[in-house]
């Protein structure tokens, strides 16, 4: 089997009373794309963002490439490339200073970040803006720019919050692209979406969160079999474990 | 009636109904804020609204009583001199200030609530006339900034008309007058911001205005200073303000038609009142009602969104490898992450001119004193000749040691913005540094970087020109320098921890970001730690002389002890809130 490169163990997340992540437990493995479904508010990013570290967990561990996010938080970081929901990128720095900028953080070599910042530059098709401040680009570009600032140091691990949001069908192509040679080359990728049809033929397995629960896990076959009603769409069984809207409910609205 | 038929009557609604509409969405937005503020706001509100009202109310009757004052006989066989025509040309002036001042304080807001705020497409794709939107945005541009001149102005011109006897009439037409004129000076604002975006981004030209803004209200504060050193008193003689006057009473400017329409209606002198104020209000709803056809069809056809100066990218490329080069040396002192962070934060604070505003205004103050001390000898006053030598000698040292500290306190102007909002500048982009792996302390030493090495620089800069025109000694310029490195050091370390426990990463306007309460401590403990830290160098200096010992003790003494405080100042907090780095962001 590959290396266990997510493990989240007993996940929690609770702001007073309420509970946004109740107890998530799940594997992402060296090798696959792992996608996170969930209704707005399930509790997607919360979870994303413990395991990056950008948020402490109440209670439950996380261990990103073998290493503690909060015991190694430094060494899971080195390993570990998050692309959040919105691309907040620093406004006034040109793409190259904020690929290089990336590069100096995670120490690599000058040389070798300014060749890899060219080859993120020209995959992005960002060559011609690379000199343009990042707050002159459009919301594409500065998504494009915040996923080749994840990739500037070839992690192991990478995580995206809806990395498709905004992109056009090129570019949300390439990034699907990019994301399956990843996996390929035996990183982990996590990633949230709503857009179902990504999920179904990008991803290897799903996980699907509803109310901070993880309610199903497993590959396209296992969530068939896992679901009673006999569907076989991602979408009617993401519906029937989340619960969607009723018909009902929905005439009564539209009458 | 079906939904569907409800939205489509709102389609049929004229532009006043939905200007009101509009305008009671303000309104209401207005009340939800008082409504859902603390306790204590509300409290402050209504204490400041009261105020606002009895400053009124006390501005009238001030007015009234001075007027009628100006205008007795005894006045005049006293001062020797009629106001009578200064005073009438008191709404000439009054209106023209309101015109003014409105064309210049709505252009901001106008670019704001049109290009920036981005309610513009919501109430854009709503069945409301397009027109309405822009009266509307209009009158939110105009209705703050009048309601704070109709403060003072009204009770002056109201004040005015009490004291001369004018007619009624000329009451109602003072405030008909003053929202025309509002409203007209806004609609030329309007057509100017879209002239202005025409050119640049509407968000390069909001940070160029506030830069500009910024520099300028600085430089105003700091003209008294630089008026009094240089003894260029202004000229309020009467025969000055009567010529000025006159000037601003005469009758080919338009804008004075309003102000003279007014007292000629006051007086009852009705042909050239009408004609004056008729033409005045005339003129001024064309105006209005022009700007606001022509700004509407300059924003809807998309005129105004389209940039036509081609935007120079080749500078960025160049000043981005000057800054690799210039950077080299540095580079190779410091760890990656560190020096990574220290250019980026130069690179960002050069590039954004709001955040450049609020470093200028230091460097303006520096410029300032400088000036005042190159007017002033460095030498204590000689009195009778009568002092002591050892007197006369701690006194030289405390002159020559308060400019030094001068030099400290303009550095501490500097490093409460680049020390204190340290962390909270990276503003939303925090969590690219918290999901990197920089140490704790590679973070702290970057940010205290920012905001050391440019104080130093400045105080450094400081002394040098102290040190030509006071004619300081090598000895004297090496130990105030020391002083400055470890005074500047021990303050960028307080101000570096209090900026981490109120770190605030959700501002949008880098000018908001104030970490508030904590901000505010910082700068006290700082401004407590200043005299005490600097002291513990120079006092010494003092008790040598005093105990008529050789000085070489002052210096060692003052080095032992200031620079062990000002170690201690830096290092302490620092450790204190190193776990606190740790959770920010979260």
């Amino acid at each position: 089997m590959s290396e266990n490169l997510i493990e989240a163990r007993n996940l929690a997340k609770r702001y007073g009373d309420k509970v946004a992540v109740d107890n998530v437990s799940f594997n992402v493995y060296g090798g696959e794309v792992f996608g996170f479904l969930g209704p707005n508010g399930a509790g997607k990013t919360t979870t994303l963002k413990m395991i990056v570290g950008l948020l402490q967990p109440t209670s439950g561990t996380v261990n990103v490439a073998g290493y503690d996010i909060q015991t190694q938080s430094r060494l899971a970081k080195a390993a570990c490339g998050y692309v959040p929901d919105t691309p907040n990128l620093y406004a006034k720095l040109t793409g190259r200073e904020l690929l290089r900028f990336v590069g100096d953080l995670y120490d690599l070599d000058r040389s070798q970040a300014a060749r890899r910042a060219d080859e993120l530059l020209r995959m992005f098709d960002l060559t011609n803006a690379a000199n343009d401040t990042v707050d002159s680009y459009s919301h594409g570009m500065q998504q494009k720019a915040s996923l080749a600032s994840a990739l500037m140091h070839d992690p192991r691990v990478l995580i995206l919050d809806e990395p498709t949001v905004g992109l056009d069908p090129r570019s949300a192509r390439l990034i699907k692209d990019i994301l399956r040679q990843l996996a390929q080359r035996g990183a982990a990728v996590m990633l949230s979406t709503h857009i179902l049809e990504i999920a179904e033929r990008m991803c290897d397995r799903i996980g699907i969160i509803d109310k901070g629960r993880l309610v199903a896990v497993g590959t396209m076959d296992e969530l068939r079999t896992l679901d009673q009603t006999g569907q076989t769409s991602l979408e009617d069984i993401f519906l029937s474990l989340t619960g969607g809207a009723e018909e009902a409910a929905i005439a009564d609205v539209l009458k | 009636m079906s939904i569907h038929s409800s939205s489509m009557r709102a389609a049929e609604a004229g532009v006043l109904a939905s200007v009101w509409k509009l305008l009671r969405l303000r309104l209401r937005i207005t009340y939800n804020s008082f409504r859902h503020a603390r306790l204590r706001n509300k409290i402050g509100i209504i204490v400041v609204w009261v105020f606002l009202l009895g400053l009124a109310y006390f501005l009238l009757a001030l007015s009234r009583w001075m007027l009628e004052l100006l205008h007795s006989p005894e006045f005049i066989q006293y001062a020797g001199l009629d106001l009578g025509a200064i005073l009438a040309s008191i709404p000439t002036l009054t209106l023209s200030a309101l015109f003014i001042g409105t064309l210049l304080t709505s252009f901001g807001v106008l670019l704001q609530v049109l290009y920036l705020s981005g309610d513009m497409d919501f109430l854009l794709a709503t069945p409301v006339p397009i027109r309405a939107v822009f009266i509307t945005k209009l009158l939110q541009a105009v209705l703050p900034n009048f309601a704070l001149f109709s403060l003072f102005g009204i009770p002056m011109l109201f004040g005015l008309g009490l004291s001369n006897g004018y007619h009624p009439s000329y009451y109602p037409l003072v405030i008909l007058l003053m929202i025309l004129l509002a409203l007209a000076a806004s609609g030329i604002s309007a057509l100017l911001v879209m002239l202005v975006v025409r050119v640049l981004p509407p968000r390069r030209a909001a940070e160029i205005l506030g830069f500009f803004g910024a520099m300028f209200a600085f430089v105003c504060s700091q003209m008294g200073n630089l008026a009094g050193s240089f003894g260029r008193e202004i000229d309020f003689s009467g025969t000055r303000i009567s010529g000025l006057m006159m000037l601003a009473d005469t009758r080919w400017l338009p804008l004075n038609w309003a102000g003279q329409g007014l007292v000629a209606v006051g007086e009852g002198r009705w042909l050239p009142g009408i004609l004056l104020a008729g033409g005045t209000l005339g003129l001024t709803a064309v105006t209005f009602w022009f700007a606001v056809v022509t700004a509407q069809r300059l924003y809807y056809s998309g005129w105004a969104g389209m940039q036509v100066v081609a935007r120079k990218k080749s500078r960025a490329r160049v000043r981005s490898r000057a800054a690799t080069t210039s950077g080299a040396g540095l580079a190779r002192l410091l760890p990656r992450p560190v020096f990574a962070i220290l250019q980026k934060d130069f690179l960002t604070l050069r590039r954004d001119l709001r955040s450049l505003s609020q470093l200028i205004s230091p460097i303006i103050l520096g410029l300032v004193y400088t000036l005042v001390m190159l007017r002033g000898s460095g030498e204590p006053p000689g009195g009778r000749g009568e002092a002591p030598d050892w007197f006369m000698n701690s006194f030289r040292a405390v002159l020559t040691y308060s400019s030094v500290g001068m030099s400290l306190f303009v550095g501490w102007m500097l490093l409460s913005r680049l020390a204190g909002m340290g962390f909270s500048q990276e503003g939303r982009n925090y969590w690219m540094l918290k999901a990197s792996p920089v140490r704790v302390w590679h973070l702290l030493a970057s940010k205290f970087l920012v905001a050391y090495l440019p104080s130093l620089g400045l105080g450094f800069l400081f002394l040098t020109i102290i040190t030509i025109v006071q004619g300081l000694s090598i000895l004297q310029f090496i130990y105030s320098f020391l002083a400055i490195v470890m005074c500047l050091a021990g303050m960028a370390g307080i101000l570096l921890a209090f900026g981490v426990a109120g770190a605030n990463f959700t501002w949008e306007d880098p000018r908001k970001m104030n970490s508030g309460a904590m901000g505010c401590l910082g700068q006290i403990v700082t401004i407590l730690y200043l005299p005490v830290s600097f002291g513990l160098f120079v006092a010494p200096l003092g008790v040598v002389q005093f105990l008529e010992m050789p000085l070489v003790y002052g210096y060692l003494a003052g080095l032992i002890l200031g620079c062990t405080f000002a170690a201690v100042s830096t290092f302490a907090p620092l450790w204190l809130v190193r776990k606190r780095v740790e959770r920010l962001g979260q």
